[in-house]
């Protein structure tokens, strides 16, 4: 797939080029005596090789329609949702406590991606909420942060 | 007599009770993952990593093990029932797997598969006491130079094997070796990478990778399209083979464990070739190869048996000489190194409980999947009848728990997030897992043994090529790089490879 090489080709590119300038920032060393930024600076610039010799590969191939990157139209709702959900529980973790952001994460993800009844919603968010307070708070004895509500 | 005393000490670690318990865990989880289609056995690994911070070493090691292997024997339940594979392992148990079920004949099906996987993981498991112990001699003999150049060739072959374009593969390896260089440096102690972020000092935790770059992408790639299973049969009777499906399925189960075996010692994703490799066999030495296919019991007792061993020989380069042979093994490598143990030629001599509680372990595990696992198969069908629209929340939320339970620290939370997005991103741009979580794992040993090895020898890079052993290493990785670039054996990888499909394996 022409597309999807072009772009990687150009992330690893700058993936490469990235490391190789961040690692002068500490000592390369000599071959005698390689230092910490010498495996960096190095890998980094091979990095950025390879990625152009990708890219030149790359450029001359006949475009081609390959699969698109979604196998259905409303895929990207679905994998958007479930990363939005992934990022929200983060943030959410402190202002809401650990038993409510939990519950409210299981209770959107069955709701909304493959859409459940609401009857199931509440019985999995509510089962898999009291599963993992038991088995990680009182098993394990992990502190999660209790949240301004106070639980 | 000598390793009679050593297989008795490691019957002691093993029969410890909490041993015991964690080895059931083990496999029971394991068999799990197996049946469960969409979860495979290094995502499962890599979800318990956390869990593994709070028991202690023996039991982890046990306990993660049996995961794997146990997933060989869950996987076969899918594909018989659903004809959809549990696991990578398992694709080709579908095609004879299925027909018996169809015919009626699902338990005879289930039932040769679980005797044939316990065959060959007994007879795997006398392959490794016997090949072990002299491998681990050879490799004392090593020093930096033949350490890199092993590790080296380690990840070409599993470069040369991964179902990607070589050069972009390439790339994934040097990245994973580039983000293993983040955070403290192995030999000076100097921050480097870090760009001001104090939760970098450490290094990139392995555990929010590896469950972003194989747990939440994984999540992700199944969201994206709604599957359902379809069960062939819900009532699975009569588990006993008959005399003659014995007959006709002994000789395969027994030269599926020796080739499973042996193509498990080498690096690559070795139980999905095991299984393709003994089918072939199989068909090719049968006097009646035109019963494969249209279910012949044959057909799913030597792949069966053939993954089974091919998981025991993996574990000789990971005890011996600290190199992962696939992925998986990469992440079991990752638990040991969470509690400090760092495998190698030492490795035996040094940790004889760890290592010889583990054999004894697997076997002990093996006795145990025979022995639950077929009175448990009305239990797996039921689990096969949950919707993954409430399965994947629940894995979800096992992720995040178990990332937070680490440091506390919520950077971690979005850094697993984060590799969750690159891991898919990737997965659909066709860069390869494998060479990435490979290299992220060996990256620290490698870069120490290439500066110790140019310390010694002061600058002189010909060391690689001047020492017999490692110049043999990097001959095997050469020659391999080379090979592909020649149009014809290109092509028969390539063939290979479609065959192998893109599982993550």
């Amino acid at each position: 797939m022409k597309r999807n090489d072009l772009i990687g080709g150009f992330f690893f590119l700058g993936v490469g080029i990235f490391f190789a300038v961040y690692s002068r920032s500490v000592d390369i060393g000599t071959m005698e005596e390689p230092g910490p930024g010498f495996l960096p600076l190095w890998a980094g610039i091979l990095l950025a090789l390879l990625s152009a010799a990708l890219l030149g590969k790359t450029f001359f191939k006949k475009f081609e329609q390959g699969e698109p990157f979604f196998p259905e139209g409303d895929s990207w709702k679905r994998v958007s949702m479930v990363v939005a959900s992934l990022i929200a529980y983060n943030l959410l973790l402190k202002p809401l406590g650990f038993i409510l952001v939990t519950f409210l994460f299981v209770a959107f993800l069955v709701r909304f991606i493959f859409p459940q009844t609401w009857l199931r919603t509440a019985v999995t968010a509510a089962l898999s909420t009291v599963g993992a307070q038991f088995v990680f708070v009182t098993l394990l004895e992990i502190q999660f942060p209790k949240g301004l509500l106070g639980f | 007599m000598e390793i009679l005393n050593h297989l008795l000490q490691g019957a002691i670690v093993a029969f410890q009770p909490v041993n015991l318990l964690f080895c059931f865990i083990g496999v029971l989880m394991g068999t799990l993952v197996g049946v469960l289609p969409g979860l495979g056995p290094t995502a499962a690994i890599a979800l318990l990593l956390p869990v593994s911070f709070h028991i202690p070493p023996v039991a982890t090691i046990i306990m993660l093990s049996g995961i794997y292997y146990g997933a060989m024997y869950g996987g076969s339940t899918t594909s018989i029932l659903v004809n959809m594979p549990g696991e990578a392992a398992s694709v080709i148990t579908c095609l004879d797997g299925y027909q018996m079920a169809k015919q009626g004949r699902a338990g005879p099906a289930l039932g040769i598969a679980a005797f044939g996987s316990f065959i060959a993981g007994t007879l795997g498991i006398f392959g490794i006491v016997l090949l072990a112990p002299p491998m681990a001699k050879f490799a004392l003999a090593f020093g930096p130079p033949e350490y890199f150049s092993m590790m080296l060739m380690g990840i070409v072959i599993i470069i040369y094997m991964s179902s990607g374009s070589i050069l972009k593969d390439f790339m994934t390896a040097i990245f994973g070796l580039l983000l293993g260089t983040i955070g403290m440096d192995t030999i000076a102690g100097t921050q480097r990478l870090t760009f001001g972020v104090l939760e970098l000092a450490d290094g990139i935790g392995f555990i929010p990778a590896v469950m972003g770059l194989f747990g939440i992408s994984e999540i992700l790639m199944n969201v994206e399209r709604i599957v359902t299973t379809t069960l062939v049969t819900e009532k699975v009777k009569n588990l006993m083979p008959t005399l003659q499906d014995w007959k006709d399925s002994i000789k395969p189960i027994l030269r599926g464990s020796g080739l499973g075996f042996l193509i498990g010692v080498l690096p690559g994703p070795a139980p999905v070739i095991a299984t393709y490799a003994s089918y072939a066999m199989e068909k090719k030495l049968s006097k009646t190869p035109e019963r494969f296919g249209t279910g012949f019991i044959a057909g799913v007792a030597g792949p069966e048996s053939a993954n089974n061993a091919a998981s025991s020989g993996a574990m000789i380069p990971l005890f011996t000489l600290g190199i992962p042979a696939n992925s998986v093994i990469a992440v079991l490598l990752g638990a040991f190194m969470i509690h400090g143990l760092q495998p190698g030629p030492m490795f035996i001599t040094k940790y004889p409980e760890i290592f010889w509680g583990t054999i004894v372990s697997m076997y002990l595990g093996n006795a145990m999947l025979l022995v639950l696992n077929l009175p448990l198969i009305p239990l797996w069908v039921k689990v096969l009848k949950i919707p993954y629209s409430i399965l994947f929340p629940l894995i979800l939320i096992f992720c995040l728990i178990g990332v937070y339970s680490l440091n506390f620290s919520q950077v971690e939370i979005g850094l697993m997030t984060a590799f969750g997005v690159l891991g898919y991103v990737m997965r659909k741009f066709k860069f390869e897992m494998a060479p990435l979580i490979l290299a992220l794992v060996l990256g620290p040993m490698m870069e120490s043994n290439l500066r110790l090895a140019l310390l010694l020898s002061q600058g002189d890079a010909s060391v690689f090529l001047t020492q017999p052993i490692s110049a043999v290493f990097i001959g095997i990785s050469a020659l391999l790089v080379v090979s592909n670039m020649i149009p014809a054996i290109r092509k028969r990888r390539s063939k290979f490879k479609e065959k192998l499909g893109e599982d993550d394996v």
